[in-house]
């Protein structure tokens, strides 16, 4: 899976293309760290690209929502596939993880 | 003839008085001083005690399981060790495993048979245990291990069935089911931990056994929501999470009374008609400080419940067509356990794919009804 990570003024996006699985889910926590480390708090993962996505992908995606908390922000997530949704309610994460119609809306709200 | 040496004392583990009776006149019978305990704690003692040259161990005893006595015994003695089942396909089963015994033997033995097998014991050298186990073996044990963490022994419950079945995608796996026995009726675990393979495993066998430890407390929300903070810590230190439906069931009232934290498959048969059971909250260790909601489902006779993994839904498009293929699956099969395995098969057997794990409690529909 291929990261990439655009910053903007009030959050950074991350992008994930492929599969979220038990090989790419480091890689999020690493690239998702790194963000943080570098001052941006607010994260959006912009999941358009991520049709697929296992309890090791879930577990990274809570991993790194931890870490922007900790750090006095947030992370949310934009674009969600349909088994990644299925994932999400099937586990009732979605009410933590909540799903957001474009990575725009996500921080919308404040 | 054996040899009688005055000097060798044998430790007798057997809860069973007259099975107990007749060990210590056999063994006795081969120039042993013998002792006796009724419970795997007491035998304990004894071996600590007085030391021991050879122990015969009942795997059933009432206060802990005689893998574990064995398992005990080994951190300070190298006692020959004889294993008394009373199935011979339990016999089978703990011959694959590394539980520190050096024979085994079912019931019912003849005087004749046991006395050879001791007499044979004491001819084989001492073996050194061995020094370094490389990692396919190692593998291959962590397997039986966790093999031998399943029910074992279907549970008997009048008016009710029970069945179970547990693939592993790799040799070990995150997945798991539990049942027991309890005054009311039963207690009944399926939980998948994140990930695959070892690590996983791990985390399947810590969320059992504090489950089981749980089993004592009245309430199931509180033994829940405690059980939970206990595990929550783990699992915070591995970055872990396991989703989990524990239910318990009340024979009399018919009544199952459950947790489902983020499992989501919880799955009521009735008639015909399935419909998924609401969750109780997120999955244990997701969200430290969760807490979750217990709901409750009336079985009428017939009806039951089946819980699956979500290894299930790797060989479908989405969750309805999951569900519904589980329902025509299981209305073909007479039993829980028929349906279970019908489950493990429509998952297919694609060796990438998930762990996958499936059990069901029913109620009867002809059998008598609940005492």
């Amino acid at each position: 899976m291929q990261f990439t990570v655009e910053r903007l003024p009030d959050y950074a996006e991350v992008n994930g293309v492929g599969k979220l699985n038990m090989v790419a889910a480091p890689k999020l926590r690493e690239v998702v760290a790194d963000v943080v480390a570098h001052g941006s708090n607010h994260v959006v993962v912009n999941m358009a690209g991520t049709d697929f996505m296992d309890s090791s992908g879930l577990g990274a995606l809570i991993g790194c929502l931890k870490l922007a908390r900790q750090a006095g922000g947030d992370l949310r997530i934009a674009n969600v596939q349909p088994q990644v949704q299925m994932v999400l309610e099937l586990t009732s994460m979605h009410r933590v993880l909540t799903p957001y119609q474009s990575v725009e809306a996500a921080f919308s709200n404040g | 003839m054996p040899e009688p040496q005055s000097t060798r004392r044998a430790v007798i583990v057997e809860d069973n008085d007259d099975i107990r009776g007749l060990l210590v006149q056999i063994v006795s019978g081969q120039g042993f001083e013998t002792v006796e305990a009724a419970t795997g704690s007491e035998g304990l003692d004894l071996v600590r005690a007085g030391g021991a040259d050879l122990i015969t161990l009942d795997l059933n005893l009432p206060d802990m399981d005689g893998i574990e006595v064995c398992r005990r015994v080994r951190e300070f003695s190298d006692a020959y060790l004889l294993m008394i089942t009373a199935r011979a396909d339990e016999l089978h089963r703990l011959e694959g495993l590394e539980t520190g015994a050096d024979d085994y033997i079912s019931k019912p033995f003849s005087p004749r048979e046991l006395a050879a097998r001791i007499t044979a014991l004491f001819r084989r050298p001492r073996t050194q245990p061995a020094a370094v186990v490389p990692g396919e073996d190692e593998q291959r044990r962590a397997a039986e291990v966790q093999r031998s963490l399943l029910p074992s022994e279907p549970l008997l419950l009048d008016g009710y069935e029970i069945g179970g079945n547990c693939r592993p995608a790799r040799s070990v796996g995150g997945d798991f089911f539990d049942w027991y026995p309890t005054p009311d009726g039963l207690q009944l675990t399926l939980a998948d931990a994140m990930g695959k393979g070892m690590g996983a495993a791990l985390i399947a066998a810590t969320v059992r056994a504090v489950l089981r430890s749980s089993a004592g407390q009245a309430d199931l929300d509180a033994a829940f929501r405690g059980a939970g903070r206990e595990l929550e810590r783990d699992l915070e230190q591995s970055g872990s999470f396991a989703t989990v439906f524990h239910a318990r069931l009340d024979a009399r009232r018919a009544r199952l009374d459950y947790v489902d934290a983020g499992h989501g498959l919880g799955l009521y048969l009735a008639g015909g008609n399935v419909s998924r059971l609401p969750s109780g909250g997120p999955p244990v260790g997701a969200l430290p400080g969760s807490t979750w909601r217990s709901h409750s489902v009336e079985l009428a006779p017939g009806e039951g419940v089946l819980v699956a993994s979500d290894g299930l839904l790797d060989a479908f498009g989405s969750v309805p067509e999951a569900i519904a293929a589980v329902r025509e699956a299981a209305a073909q099969e007479a039993t829980a356990q028929g349906a279970c395995d019908a489950v493990l098969r429509l998952a297919g057997t694609d060796a990438a794919a998930d762990d996958v794990t499936a059990v069901m409690v029913r109620r009867t529909a002809d059998g008598p009804a609940p005492a």
